[in-house]
């Protein structure tokens, strides 16, 4: 089968059997491997992208479910020569990235949770991050970093 | 350095150096390595954790579609190991635990190796598996190594005795005939796994003759040694080049998967890579081992420790990696802290058919340390003494020698102590009694890892400064902020100036990994050093542009200058391009070595770890409350004092103590590799639960500077200790909180509830 929706703004097909992992073709395919493979089940969130703004597990997200959709990755979030976005600067300004395998994952989380809601509380960012598990940070820089770019602290 | 003013950089909370990469996705760990024509391998594993290998034949896999090699032990048939070389890459005559590798197979796609490797044949006679401490202590137990005390490395021990270690001072005997009470306790604890985001994987090809293999690993060179020797090659036939590392925690110091990319490239002329599945790496990778701790103690009615005698015993699993290394440790930590004049303290490592365990964050202090604060609070409560003044009366000062005879004339515990009272008065807290609610404190002094290491440090010609060294950047940032914030601070050139070679066991002098927390202190050290030669190098070559003696020139701001002179200077790219053809290239290689310091070895047998070098001093406090009708423990509050000798990178520093105590948490409260009939029974996370988000308690760190005499800047290791007090501080106040003793880890709602019903007499001790 061919599937067609957005990645990252720009069209694309993809000739893939219908329950391929959107990781797979995401990585394998078209050569975006930001979004990591932490565990293939579902659990850890290291591949967590957005599917029309809403996060989910790309690992296990079947191709076919992204027909006519918008994908987007952690590539697209900001041009790779341009500057950081809000929240991608937020995470090194508070010291919100250590080994950074959950990074990516993480990044996706908290842009469609503030793209959502403008100012989020503490209690509301770790909800949206039961899904990315960190196993460096113990999340509290990740959180301050979330806090931050909902008070617009972050540019 | 206390003199002379620190540099505004020592102390700043400067950004990584690889952080832009990290979080616009873009770089490349281990995970995200690729080569042109690149094949994929997967392991034949053992399904069972003993027996004799009868029949294993790969003529139909090696003929299936898209295969290019198959292996078995007979291509790799070299002994190895760390310590104790008791192991072969793949199983020869004998299955020692379950998922042993046994053969492998590179093809085209993954999915053509699984095929090629659920073809071949495999047939193993079941021996009986001895999985318990009691089986493979018992008198009669079938030895898992017969041919053990014949390894190169073997250490003292015997039958399935991988390690024995021990440490015996003064009069135990006369102290325990003396005491106004004796108290004793054994405690239990599970296996803990590192589950780093990042699983195993390794990218390997054979050229030149050499082997060449990316690896996110965290031990560059001791993966270089092992791939050679598991290969039967010399160590500078094989190059480790390090990856991004997608989290290690001690699961990536030893080679894993990179002697079966090394040898399928050889044997099929292409790269090939490796990587374990997340149900592979719960089941495979070295996790913490599991433990017993039993102490007896003989205390004076005031509180006075008088004497200890204190057994532990952990499992090696099937084959040794670091955990033989560590078996010295337990004797001399348990003397760390407290002064304790009199002890025999015995430390076993066990052979057990289960999976090899290896170094986890804090190595075995964890355990022993949850082990002596329950135990301390045991004894408190027998006397009627409160905890916090029990620890007060007996914990060393400055001065005083730990139990190895080494003095600590820089132990700041009481300090940690104080700094804890003024964030989270004890008084108030243990006064303000509420139902299932509990506190706990505990204190620990701990070590800086010795390992040596050389750092290189060049001057490019553009002003900028390039460190090359074996240091691995985990994610501390132990690379990425601070050992490029002390070379900036020791050439006074901006940070953003420093820059960092991939770290390659090709170009960098030896370095001893980055593990216990040494990658600031080590290379750190080895970096200053060749950063103070480069220093000497740029004020010679300026003399002669600036017509001025080098005594007189002082290096700041990216600029050597002449001192009160400011105006008469010259920038750093100015006299580096200058020096090329007067005085050569700006560059020097530093050494760092850990001094030698005083301890009494009479006291020790069987000790590779005899002493602490680079000490700090921990305490840690908990407050929790206990939900009665399910068992759940909910942390209210946590409170960490951290001496870090110098402070390097404070917000990196937080860093490491929020990610330790969370770490800690999940060891205290909710992870537990089961294994079952040898079969490792949490092989997804589903059911190996790590910690998240919501589980992250409130944290109030004081960071306490008390700088090391040898240290770079006065720094010492910081990022490994913040895990070692969580179980026994949280273990502490859920007893506390429970009004029962604890024993055991981890304190799931099913622990709690089964003491709170009354169905044992505390978590992990049966009715009688």
């Amino acid at each position: 089968m061919t599937y067609s929706f957005h990645i990252n703004g720009h069209p694309v097909e993809i000739g893939s059997a219908a329950m391929t992992g959107l990781l797979e073709v995401l990585r394998d395919e078209l050569g975006l491997r930001g979004a990591k493979p932490g565990c293939g089940e579902g659990r850890c969130g290291a591949c967590t992208v957005l599917v029309d703004d809403v996060p989910v597990a790309s690992c296990l997200y079947p191709v076919a479910l992204a027909q006519s959709r918008h994908v987007r990755t952690v590539e697209g979030l900001a041009a790779p020569d341009g500057p950081l976005t809000p929240v991608q600067d937020a995470l090194l300004e508070h010291g919100g990235v250590q080994c950074g395998a959950c990074i990516p994952g993480v990044v996706m989380t908290l842009t469609a949770l503030l793209e959502r809601t403008l100012r989020p509380t503490p209690d509301q960012i770790c909800d949206a991050l039961v899904g990315n598990l960190c196993r460096c940070t113990g999340y509290h820089k990740i959180v301050e970093a979330a806090v931050a770019v909902g008070r617009g602290e972050e540019r | 350095m206390s003199p002379r003013q620190l540099p505004p950089v020592i102390g700043a909370s400067v950004r990584r150096s690889d952080g832009q990469d990290k979080v616009r996705g873009a770089a490349v760990y281990g995970m995200d390595h690729v080569e042109p024509g690149m094949l994929h391998a997967r392991l034949l594993r053992s399904p069972l954790p003993a027996g004799r290998i009868v029949r294993l034949d790969t003529s139909r896999a090696a003929t299936m579609p898209g295969v290019r090699a198959v292996v078995t032990a007979a291509d790799a048939p070299h002994l190895s190991g760390w310590v104790v070389k008791d192991q072969r890459l793949m199983a020869a005559d004998e299955v020692r635990y379950v998922g042993e590798p046994v053969a492998a197979v590179a093809a085209d796609t993954v999915e053509q190796a699984a095929a090629a490797v659920a073809a071949i044949d495999l047939e193993i006679d079941p021996l009986p598996a001895i999985l318990t401490f009691d089986d493979a202590l018992a008198s009669d137990a079938r030895p898992i190594h017969p041919a053990r005390d014949t390894y190169t490395g073997a250490g003292p021990g015997g039958g399935n005795v991988a390690w024995e270690s021990g440490l015996e001072r003064g009069a135990v005997e006369d102290a325990f005939a003396a005491a106004d009470l004796v108290v004793t306790d054994e405690f239990s604890t599970p296996r803990q796994h590192q589950s780093p985001i990042e699983p195993h994987v390794a990218v390997g090809r054979f050229e030149q003759g050499r082997y060449v293999v990316h690896s996110p690993a965290q031990y560059p060179f001791l993966v270089r040694d092992r791939v050679a020797e598991f290969l039967g090659v010399r160590s500078s036939a094989v190059r480790v080049i390090v990856s991004t590392i997608g989290g290690g925690f001690g699961g990536k110091l030893d080679a894993m998967l990179e002697p079966f990319a090394c040898l399928l490239a050889r044997r099929t002329g292409r790269p090939v890579r490796v990587a374990n599945t997340r149900a592979e790496e719960l089941a495979t990778a070295s996790p913490r081992e599991n433990a017993v701790v039993r102490l007896r103690t003989a205390v004076r009615a005031d509180g006075t420790l008088l004497a200890q005698e204190g057994e532990v015993i952990g499992d090696n699993g099937a084959y040794s990696g670091e955990t033989v290394f560590c078996a010295s440790i337990p004797p001399v930590l348990l003397g760390a802290t407290y002064r304790i004049p009199n002890v025999r303290y015995r430390s076993r490592v066990v052979y057990t058919n289960t999976t090899p365990t290896a170094a986890f964050r804090g190595v075995n202090a964890p355990y022993c340390v949850f082990a002596q604060e329950m135990h301390l609070d045991h004894i408190a409560r027998e006397l009627g003494v409160d905890r916090r003044e029990l620890r007060l009366r007996n914990v060393l000062r400055a001065g005083e020698e730990m139990v190895n005879g080494q003095p600590l004339p820089d132990a700041a515990l009481v300090d940690a102590f104080d700094a804890v009272e003024k964030v989270a008065p004890w008084a108030e807290l243990t006064a303000a009694r509420r139902p299932y609610r509990g506190v706990g404190i505990a204190a620990v002094t701990w070590l800086s890892n010795p390992g040596p290491g050389g750092a290189t440090v060049k001057v490019n010609e553009d002003g900028t400064v390039t460190v090359v060294s074996g240091g691995a950047e985990i994610g501390t940032g132990a690379m990425a902020t601070s050992v490029r914030q002390i070379v900036a601070a020791e050439l006074g050139v901006p940070v953003e100036d420093v820059l960092l070679a991939q770290t390659d066991t090709d170009s960098a002098s030896f370095d001893g990994g980055a593990q216990g927390s040494r990658t600031v202190f080590g290379v750190g050290n080895a970096a200053a050093d060749a950063a103070g030669q480069v220093r000497e190098q740029l004020l010679k070559a300026a003399a002669d542009i600036l017509e001025a003696a080098p005594d007189d020139l002082e290096l700041a701001e990216g600029h050597v200058a002449v001192r009160g002179a400011p105006h008469k200077r010259v920038p750093i790219a100015t006299v580096a391009s200058t020096a090329l053809w007067s005085t050569g290239p700006i560059a020097a290689t530093g050494r760092h070595i850990a001094p030698p310091l005083p301890f009494d070895s009479a006291c020790m047998s069987g000790a590779v770890f005899t002493h602490f070098v680079a000490a700090t001093y921990h305490v840690h406090l908990a407050e929790v409350e206990v939900d009665p009708d399910t068992g759940a423990v909910r942390v209210l509050r946590y409170v960490v004092a951290q001496d870090v000798g110098r402070a390097i990178n404070p917000q990196m520093i937080e860093g490491q103590i929020e990610g330790g105590v969370l770490q800690g948490l999940g060891y205290a409260l909710l992870e537990d590799l089961r294994v079952d009939g040898g079969r490792v029974v949490d092989d997804d996370l589903e059911s190996y639960r790590l910690p998240t988000a919501l589980d992250a308690p409130p944290l109030e760190i004081s960071l306490l500077e008390n700088p090391c005499s040898y240290g770079p800047f006065g720094g010492k290791g910081v990022a490994e200790p913040p895990i070692i007090p969580v179980a026994a501080a949280l273990g502490a106040a859920v007893a506390d909180a429970i009004g029962r003793p604890v024993h055991e880890l981890p304190l799931t709602p099913f622990a709690v509830l089964a003491a709170l019903r009354g169905e044992q007499d505390g978590v992990g001790k049966e009715l009688a």
